[in-house]
């Protein structure tokens, strides 16, 4: 999925992304061109995970 | 004394269960894969080649397997419905058939050959869900209370709705438009539909048909039907005397045309039927051998005739004009089409085999041309057929059809649209609703009361509250809860036969004026005659004895009309009927006893049909039975007792509390505002992305239910929340059916609710080997943070789950390479930007993020959700069409209270009941109350529920006003109100419409290119139109100065040079016209305006524009 | 007061003009009386005797809307994968009754600025679901891990250690439910709680409710006897009407018409009309004010009074300013 393409110097840097299985939660990781299937399962459909960044709420 | 039955909606209960709700939908469906299907391929099961005599192709066994996806590289894999909506797959199964064919002079067999894949409807018989456990559906994640009886075509749901259409092969005498009464019959077969009309035209008798280009005079088909004898066709038609005095004039005009024969009259209708182009010679014969074919397999096509006999069509024809000539001096006689007997519903299966019907026959079409084609040719390897075999002609063919709803049947011409829905899954009533839904062929726009307005025999069949209002009212419908619409049957051949053993003499057995004897009744089975019977009664008798012990289906029915001199018997499929308990002798068969077993689970409903306490009774057959509303009102002529007199509702009205007391319309309009009620769903809610979907955080089961609501599992999946109500008027803010909210209640969470919405993108692969990436957030270089674009974005470059997006934010990085053909391989290799902006007012919170892959690309779905506390101008509603904004949210303190405390949820006015009559409101109310003080639910079941007597003794005993009126002090100046305030807990629901979604207001914006005046729309940041309307009081009101700002200052003004001179557009103060510069005038001017002018000088019209001083 | 509020059977009579008497303070310090009938931990019910109902509405009305309280207000979510979503879970969590006395507590004057700890207390809760959590709940049938408010965990800012334990400022009671995990599921967050007021948001509210009734009077114009005395009787909470037994004949006499809860029930039955009188008496109000159990419910009185006084002399001030203009 992440192509190794000219960015701009500028150009961010890019990172995996990590997701899990919708089947068996099994964690996984996302490679460039790799189809997308869960390694545990077989699954195809795989959610991208939450990472422990903070969101601020209102308790109203 | 008749026993009363106790609880007798258990046997409601326990027959939804068992049946499921919607069964209707998906046993048409089975019946399709199980019988049509393989009837249509055996209907056309060889393919053969003109080019060849030996070469032939069989299609024999066929089997649809269970769903599957293809994964690319021919790997295939079941797939569960879930899978298939997430990733926009369609949920279909191969149809494996088995070949047999020759290849290069051989026999060939190949086993289990897929030809194509079919749709499969959501748990029928070849469903993944079918028969499947609480547990495995979870497993699954599907909704255990899901209808099912949809499709999923490329990830969206779609229903075939049930379409209501005129029956066929039944004889109707109406009026036509000049009050001359007509006989129709609108004959269909498998292979052939047609109409024959028999008409009066100066006093005598005509037939006509489309095929036909004049009406021939009834005499003369008669004459080639083969009944040349004039006191035979008499005979036929009857000696009465009127009919006499009618039929003298045909006669005497039959002689006029000097046609004596059968074959003078084969003659005669041949030169009348439409595109005959024969040459000369052995003109006569072709001629003869035509008016056969039309005469046996055209006209009243549904008659089937052998060898040119036409005995049975003559016969069909003289009783159409015997109607026709009694129906002058007997008004009785005329049929009314809008008579439910008279109607059929088309069911999903029965449209999906019509459709497969034609596409298997243009597909074997195309391998018989295939074959036609590459047979002659002299090829290195021998012709082998399974090569040109495409799958996707099929496969393409239904998935078009079903994903966009046109239905084309070139075979019949028929051309329909809209014949599948997108399932609406607003709320979870609105979803199983539509799958009652029965939709209406007649036109919308026609003003036409008939087809619109409730006819008697609907009762029961079709809730009499559930249709839209405007112009689908009435044409669109909804089945009620024990309606049942019947499927083809399989017991024909045993039915003729019974009939045969039990008594029915075929019609030429007799010399045919016995016919019309008083004692004789005509036996006629799916439009057919198949004899007559001089013992009617004791013919049905046995007949339904027959029936009740199991001999034959119990859904075919048997029914005497009188007026027709007629038996009928009918046991085609999309006929509606419905469980009726049996009675014989003033006594239901159906005791105390059988329930008790019901409920212990010692037996089920299906036994109580087979042992025939129970039986379904079609509308035709109702007109023979004496059916009871309860036990007290059985007569000793009852023949049936009704099982629960609220089941005549459909679902959505089923959730309506006692609406036996409400004035009728405003159940029809809660029936249309359950649907747009937000709450949950379906229980996999957060496991859907849909485009669209409202929740409600906080559902409640309704306090008042009735007995329906627990069997449309209505309590699982409310939509909507026990307010605590006091009727009363307050503050001005109240008037014209606007609600008062409680600050205090809507921040401990009434009313709270959110929106699902997603968004969608692809990663794709192009030819040139490079592919779309997505990038990471660009950093800036003097805070070291994301620009504020890229802020909610993580280093994968996609939003960060559970983070807020703003705005115009970028919530997946996407980029596309420059360049993507072949040719520019080794070109640019850069990407450009193509991001996925999050657009609106509000920020939501991202939900969840799925990636997966499709067979050629990768696909990312977003899931973002916003929180709506209601606000100010938010939708409420309760069960009763009593609709109402939110006009103003009160503090808690300025609320009033009442003796213990309670101070209400929700103000109404009392304004809104006198005109509305909604009594079942003021009794849902009480009855809330009361239970809420007993601690249980109170039942408001339709014709039935908790009396007001007592729960006013309810009331009473727990130390509340009998009349449900407290003292309320006011919240604001502390007194207690002069007058008593009706309060306690109604059931509201909070509709979709909020005010959140339709704020709008623009100051400047964008415009449209052509025209430059402002865009229109929310969506695209419009402006608001002042219409003609406004412009209109702006004139009259002679605001000329306010004119010109907003139509053409606020709007598309622009400078123009006009000459004076010759009146055209000059250019940059120069008049090309009059090559001057001195006369040209600068002036403002509407763009449209401009442009009209230029427009029409394209088209060679010269606008010329004459100046003045203003001054002058 | 000698107009009382009569009751009839439509409508209320309320004797308009003659309720607002001018005003005497010798009069109102003799008369006023406060009687407190119950108390409990949360619960008060007293008597406010020759008082106007202006007097008793406004206390009413700053104990609903303006004592203040602690309350969660904001929510730091780092990690929540449960099924509850983050607002719905932050929305519980502001709703949660607090031990802390608002009292010890400064209100927070920059809703942006850091927490500290004269404004704020903080609170953490770190859970996650395993397959062992949910094994040990098994036997009872769970198929779910509950979390409790017992799972918030109270983190001190500044000096607040040495001054409160987690009883003092910890959350009201341990079993309220926040949210069911599965397993795998995990919520990490922290909270915030400031001192605030309840017009601002509900959550605030010291008090479940507040509120007083009028007293009841019942009179009874005739004598009521045999079944219609048991009918009368039952038209009442119990201990209204009592029966007493004169020569075998039973008598309606009004036994404490205090509990009466204007249910007027009386009114369904033609046989007592024109018998009964039903009113109330203008001065009395039985009041009762049940405390959410952060602060004693005669704490919470106490500070209404303050807040009232307040109010009045901040009003009585800017009235002398305005003259002094």
């Amino acid at each position: 999925m992440i192509t190794e393409a000219e960015t701009p110097d500028d150009a961010p840097k890019k990172a995996l992304i990590y997701i899990f299985c919708g089947a068996c939660q099994a964690e996984n990781e996302m490679k460039p061109k790799d189809p997308i299937r869960c390694r545990e399962c077989g699954y195809r459909i795989m959610y991208k995970k939450r990472t422990k960044r903070l969101v601020v709420f209102n308790a109203r | 004394m008749v026993e009363v039955l106790r609880d007798k909606e258990f046997l409601v209960k326990e027959y939804l269960e068992t049946r499921g709700l919607y069964s209707h939908h998906i046993n048409s469906f089975n019946a399709f894969i199980d019988s049509d299907l393989k009837k249509i391929i055996q209907q056309n099961h060889a393919v053969r080649s003109d080019a060849d005599p030996n070469f032939y192709l069989h299609f024999k066994n066929v089997t649809v397997g269970h769903p599957q996806v293809d994964d690319g590289f021919n790997v295939t894999r079941n797939v569960t419905p879930q899978e298939c909506r997430l990733r926009d797959l369609t949920y279909c199964a191969p149809i494996y058939v088995d070949i047999e064919y020759v290849k290069s002079g051989m026999k060939y067999l190949r086993k289990g050959f897929i030809i194509g894949r079919l749709p499969i409807m959501l748990r029928s018989n070849r469903c993944c869900l079918y028969q499947k456990s609480d547990a495995e559906l979870a497993k699954m994640k599907e909704c255990i209370y899901d209808s099912g009886g949809y499709f999923i075509v490329k990830g969206t749901e779609k229903v075939i709705l049930m379409q209501e259409q005129p029956a066929k092969n039944k004889i109707l005498v109406e009026k036509d438009s000049n009050g001359v009464p007509t006989v129709q019959v609108m004959s269909s077969t498998v292979d052939k539909k047609s109409k024959t009309n028999i008409i009066f035209k100066k006093n005598l008798i005509y037939v006509c048909h489309n095929a036909l280009e004049e009406n021939i005079p009834f005499v003369i088909f008669m004459k080639a039907l083969g009944v040349c004898s004039d006191q035979l066709i008499l005979q036929m038609v009857g000696t009465e005397f009127a009919i006499m005095n009618q039929m003298y004039p045909c006669f005497l005009e039959g002689s006029k045309l000097n046609i004596y024969t059968q074959k003078q009259a084969l003659r005669f209708i041949g030169d009348r039927i439409k595109k005959m182009g024969f040459s000369s010679e052995d003109y006569d014969s072709r001629v003869i051998t035509e008016v056969h074919d039309f005469l046996s397999t055209v006209i009243l096509a549904h008659i089937p005739v052998t060898n040119t006999n036409y005995h049975m069509k003559a016969i069909y024809t003289s009783i159409m004009v015997r109607r026709l000539i009694f129906s002058l001096s007997n008004p009785d006689l005329f049929d009314s089409k809008d008579y439910y007997g008279n109607k059929c519903l088309d069911l999903p299966g029965s449209f999906l085999s019509l459709l497969f019907d034609d596409t298997f026959k243009r597909f074997t079409f195309e391998l018989k041309s295939v074959a036609d084609k590459n047979i002659p040719k002299v090829k290195a390897t021998p012709f082998d057929i399974i090569k040109y075999i495409r799958t996707d002609t099929i496969t393409n063919a239904l998935v078009f059809a079903i994903q966009t709803g046109n239905w084309s049947i070139k075979r019949f011409r028929m051309e329909r649209h809209g014949v599948t829905q997108v399932l609406t899954r607003l709320s979870y009533l609105s979803a199983i609703g539509m799958m009652t839904r029965v939709n209406s062929q007649f036109e919308k726009s026609r003003k036409v009361s008939g087809p619109r307005s409730l006819q008697p025999s609907q009762f029961g069949m079709l809730c009499p509250s559930d249709t839209p209002e405007g112009e689908a009212c009435g044409l669109i419908k909804n089945i009620s809860l024990l309606a049942h619409v019947t499927t083809e049957s399989e017991d024909d051949d045993a039915v003729l036969q019974l009939a045969l053993n039990l008594g029915v003499e075929p019609v030429g057995l007799y010399s045919v004026d016995d016919l019309h004897e008083d004692y004789m009744y005509l036996i006629i089975f799916n439009g057919n005659i198949i004899g007559s019977t001089n013992k009617c009664i004791d013919f049905v008798d046995k007949f339904r004895r027959c029936r009740r012990k199991g001999i034959f289906s119990k859904f075919i029915s048997i029914y005497i009309s009188e007026r027709h001199k007629c038996i009928y018997i009918n046991s085609g499929d999309g006929r509606l009927c419905r469980p009726y308990l049996v009675v014989e002798n003033g006594q239901p068969l159906l005791t105390n006893a059988h329930i008790d077993d019901l409920k212990r689970g010692y037996c089920t409903f299906q036994d109580f049909i087979d042992q025939s306490l129970i039986e379904f009774i079609d509308v035709d057959e109702e007109n023979n039975c004496l059916i009871a509303y309860n036990e007290e009102k059985i007569v000793p002529e009852t023949t049936h007792m009704e099982m629960a007199p609220f089941s005549i509702l459909g679902i959505c009205a089923s959730v309506i509390p006692f609406p036996h007391h409400n004035q009728s319309p405003r159940n029809t309009y809660q029936c249309a505002m359950g649907k747009q009620a937000i709450g949950t769903i379906a229980l996999n809610y957060q496991h859907r992305i849909d485009t669209l979907q409202y929740n409600l955080w906080y559902t409640h089961i309704p306090m008042v239910h009735s007995k329906a609501v627990p069997m449309i599992n209505y309590d699982k999946l409310p939509a909507g929340q026990n307010a605590t109500i006091a009727v009363m008027s307050y503050s001005g803010y109240d008037i014209e059916d606007a609600i008062i909210l409680n600050k205090a209640s809507v921040d401990r969470g009434f009313g709270r609710g959110g929106t699902f919405r997603n968004s969608k993108c692809f990663l794709r692969h192009y030819p040139n080997q490079m592919m779309d990436s997505i990038q990471g957030p660009i950093i800036d270089n003097a805070t070291k943070k994301p620009i504020y674009k890229h802020r909610a974005l993580e280093n994968d470059g996609i939003a960060a789950i559970g983070q807020p997006v703003f705005d115009k934010q970028v919530t997946i990085n996407k980029a596309t390479p420059k360049t993507i053909t072949v040719e520019d391989v080794g070109g640019d290799r850069g990407f450009k930007e193509t991001p996925l902006y999050y657009k609106g007012y509000d920020p939501s919170y991202v939900d969840k993020v799925m990636i997966t892959s499709n067979s050629d690309c990768f696909l990312i779905k977003e899931n973002f959700r916003q929180p709506r506390r209601p606000e100010i101008g938010d939708k409420f509603s309760s069960r009763h069409g009593q609709k109402g904004v939110v006009g103003l949210i009160v503090d808690q303190e300025d609320m009033p209270f009442n003796e213990v405390g309670i101070c209400p949820d929700l103000i109404m006015n009392p304004h809104g009941f006198p005109s509305r009559m909604t009594v079942g409101k003021l009794i849902e109310l009480l009855a809330g109350k009361a239970g809420v003080l007993e601690g249980k639910f109170q039942d408001g079941s339709a014709f039935g529920g908790a009396t007001v007597t007592d729960i006013s003794n309810e009331l009473q005993k727990h130390n509340y006003n009998y009349l449900g009126k407290d003292v309320l002090y006011c919240g604001i100046d502390g007194r207690p109100m002069e007058a008593y305030i009706y309060s306690g807990p109604v059931f509201y629901q909070r509709l979709k419409h909020m005010v959140a979604d339709k704020i709008h207001a623009r100051s400047r914006g964008p415009r449209v290119l052509l025209t430059r005046q402002p865009t229109e729309g929310r969506s695209k940041d419009g402006g608001l139109r002042m219409g003609e309307m406004e412009r209109d009081c702006l004139i009259a009101y002679g605001a000329s100065m306010l004119i010109i700002e907003r139509l053409m200052l606020s709007s598309d003004v622009v400078e123009m040079d006009v000459c004076k001179l010759c009146g055209l557009f000059s250019y940059s103060g120069w008049c090309h016209m009059c090559q001057k510069s001195n006369s040209v005038c600068r002036i403002k001017m509407p763009y449209a305006c401009k442009l009209l002018f230029q427009e029409l000088q394209a088209m060679s019209i010269v606008p010329k524009i004459s100046l003045k001083k203003y001054c002058d | 007061m000698d107009n009382p509020i009569i009751m009839n059977k439509y409508s209320i009579e309320r004797t308009l003009g003659n309720e607002i008497k001018p005003y005497n303070y010798d009069e109102f310090v003799k008369n006023f009386k406060i009687n407190i009938i119950s108390r409990s931990d949360n619960d008060l019910e007293f008597d406010l005797v020759g008082i106007d109902v202006a007097v008793a509405n406004s206390l009413r009305r700053v104990i609903i809307s303006e004592v203040p309280s602690m309350a969660i207000e904001k929510v730091h979510i780092y990690q929540n994968t449960s099924y509850i979503l983050d607002e719905i879970l932050a929305h519980r969590l502001g709703l949660i009754p607090l031990k802390a006395d608002p009292r010890q507590f400064k209100m927070k004057e920059d809703e942006n600025s850091e927490p500290n700890e004269h404004d704020s207390l903080v609170y953490e809760m770190k859970i996650k679901c395993t397959k062992k959590d949910l094994d040990a709940l098994a036997h009872k049938q769970f198929i779910s891990f509950p979390v409790y408010a017992k799972h918030i965990k109270w983190l001190p800012l500044g000096n607040q250690k040495d001054i409160f334990t987690e009883k003092d400022v910890g959350i009201i009671s341990d079993d309220i439910l926040i949210a069911k995990l599965r397993p795998g599921q995990e919520i990490e967050l922290k909270m915030f709680a400031v001192k605030g007021i309840p017009k601002d948001h509900a959550k605030f509210q010291s008090v479940c409710t507040a509120w007083y009734r009028m007293m009841p009077n019942i009179k009874l114009l005739d004598e009521i006897k045999g079944n219609d005395a048991v009918l009368l009787q039952s038209c009442f909470p119990k201990g209204v009407i009592g029966l007493k037994s004169v020569k075998g004949v039973l008598i309606a006499f009004v036994e404490d018409s205090r509990k009466d809860n204007s249910s007027r029930n009386v009114f369904r039955y033609k046989q007592f009309d024109n018998k009964i009188l039903l009113s109330k008496i203008q001065d009395h109000f039985i009041f009762t004010i049940e405390s959410v159990g952060a602060m004693d419910p005669s704490l919470i009185f106490l500070e209404a009074l303050n807040i009232l006084t307040r109010k009045v002399n901040s009003a009585s001030e800017s009235a002398l300013n305005q003259t002094e203009i």
